[in-house]
């Protein structure tokens, strides 16, 4: 689970010299929306976003179309190294998917530039990365049955639920343990790589555990938003 | 009434998926008991089981996968594939008698000695991929009827039809680049349910875009959410595909009382949807549908379930 892992390696930059046309145009041509800036000796100079540039196409050059030509020259003369964010939020190859969750959502950032120790960049890792880490993380791409259990807070308790999955030899794809709204109470979620609940279904029972009713969950505990 | 046809042996089953595995030989007996006891064995076509010719299955599944999956029968493994596959030595040839029959069935139906048809085969199919075993299927026995449907009858367009509660991911890929063979699915959210695909942005690819289309229900949804989504999704799609025959994968898992899943359909519900399938016949495929078993696990139900789907294809 580190960045290592999970990041794009090859990893398209611009250098800090390049117009803003050039950086629009490599953004386009690769579906990206980030570009690491290097110098000369790839070491990380700044990051570029389609959104810098966005923002540095003033809306003068359509609303004062008798200035359009001055201002397209001004456009023309500027170069990556002049709207790029320098000193960017950067990420460690050796930090892990987890200290990158938490960036993303405290930074307010769509990617990181991965840098080793002495500045030189390895990588990049975007918003996109993350959640193919995390749908690896789930489990979701093998065809499985997903299952809610009410447990008591108490030990011991996710023993018996993988003996019972252990016992019918069934393999399993991941398990989530969530809040639950009785605070002495969780809801494990496993995801069980198989067609065939029946059985696991009744071992659960027999050893005393309720199924949850995945609707009423999904309902009542989901985070509301506002 | 109609010319019906109802393919049955008892060498269906021979599959054995090991102790205590829900896909069994006892549903089969209790399809049959429905029937019989319901009167109908002497109103339908009773077709014995026949061994389908290699080159029909090699239309959807890779040579290799078919030789490992001899091999592994062969061998004395309890299982091909994922764990939940279980096998005898048996099965290898008992997946050839289920498409052997089925493709039978259709040479019924195109020879005008039939209308319509119920396969009750032994093993499933509609999880099977072109080179992988899923979910208790082995052949994709819809797939290589519809691929015959086309090869050996020239029918241009063919629709499949999957009511299974669990989404026929193999029968999907197999055709999601093909315009000519279209795929509807209803079946329990992905995310609650084997085997995790089927989503409502599964259109379809390249050139099959807008030839697949999945009806999604939630866990403790039933009769009122399949109505619904049957009457918006399945009838327009398949009105506007206006295929040539209809194929149908019929999986009664879907019922209130099966474990297998979360949603409550009723038997009379099940009715429901053969009844409206029937009326989509009539209008599209001249009455040509073919009906092949997928799941369905509760034993108890099973009788009635089945003998209401074969008096639908004979009457309706």
């Amino acid at each position: 689970m580190f960045v290592n892992s999970s990041m794009v390696k090859k990893v398209i930059t611009i250098d800090k010299s390049a117009s803003l046309f050039d950086a629009q145009e490599k953004m386009a041509a690769n579906n990206i929306r980030h570009l690491p800036v290097v110098d000369s000796h790839r070491k990380l100079a700044g990051i570029i976003t389609d959104r810098d540039i966005r923002s540095a196409m003033p809306y003068k050059l359509l609303k004062e179309p008798e200035n359009a030509r001055d201002r397209a020259d001004e456009l023309q003369a500027l170069t990556v190294e002049d709207i790029m964010t320098k000193d960017p939020i950067t990420i460690s190859p050796m930090d892990t998917i987890q200290d990158a969750l938490l960036m993303i959502q405290q930074n307010k950032v769509g990617a990181f530039p991965v840098v080793d120790q002495e500045g030189n960049l390895k990588g990049i890792l975007s918003v996109r990365d993350l959640l193919r880490a995390f749908i690896n993380v789930l489990g979701i791409r093998e065809p499985g049955t997903l299952m809610g259990i009410l447990v008591q807070e108490k030990i011991g308790q996710m023993k018996k639920i993988v003996d019972a999955i252990t016992e019918e030899n069934v393999s399993i794809g991941s398990i989530l343990v969530a809040r639950h709204w009785e605070d002495d109470k969780r809801a494990v979620f496993v995801y069980l790589l198989t067609n065939n609940v029946m059985r696991v279904k009744k071992k659960f029972r027999e050893a005393g555990f309720t199924l949850l009713n995945p609707m009423e969950w999904y309902l009542d505990q989901l985070p509301q938003h506002d | 009434m109609n010319k019906t046809g109802y393919l049955y042996d008892i060498r269906y089953m021979l599959h054995d998926a090991g102790p205590y595995h829900p896909e069994m030989a006892e549903r089969l007996s209790a399809i049959h008991k429905g029937i019989k006891d319901g009167g109908l064995l002497e109103k339908v076509t009773v077709i014995p089981a026949s061994r389908a010719d290699l080159k029909w299955i090699k239309t959807v599944h890779k040579e290799a996968y078919i030789r490992r999956f001899e091999e592994v029968c062969l061998s004395g493994n309890s299982h091909f594939d994922d764990h939940d596959n279980g096998i005898c030595t048996e099965t290898y040839e008992t997946a050839f008698l289920a498409v052997g029959g089925i493709l039978d069935t259709i040479d019924r139906i195109m020879e005008g000695e039939l209308n319509n048809a119920f396969c009750a085969v032994r093993p499933p199919g509609h999880h099977a991929e072109a080179d992988r075993a899923m979910g208790f299927c082995y052949f994709n026995n819809v797939a290589v009827a519809a691929r015959y449907l086309q090869q050996r009858w020239q029918i241009k367009k063919v629709a499949i039809i999957d009511f299974d509660v669990h989404h026929g991911n193999g029968t999907q890929h197999i055709f999601e680049t093909d315009p000519s063979v279209f795929y509807y699915s209803i079946h329990q959210h992905p995310s609650f349910a084997y085997p995790g695909t089927g989503r409502d942005f599964e259109t379809g690819k390249s050139e099959g875009t807008g030839f697949t289309k999945n009806s999604l229900v939630l866990p403790g949804q039933g009769d009122g959410e399949y109505q619904m989504l049957i009457q918006a999704d399945m009838i327009p799609a398949i009105k506007k595909f206006d295929p040539q025959f209809l194929l149908i994968s019929t999986g009664f898992d879907a019922h209130g009382e099966d474990e297998m899943s979360d949603t409550r359909v009723t038997t009379a519900c099940f009715s429901w949807i053969m009844e409206t399938i029937m009326g989509l016949a009539k209008q599209h495929t001249q009455g040509r549908i073919v009906s092949v078993l997928e799941g369905g696990y509760f034993i108890p139900r099973l009788p009635e379930l089945a003998r209401n789907h074969l008096s639908i294809l004979l009457n309706g």
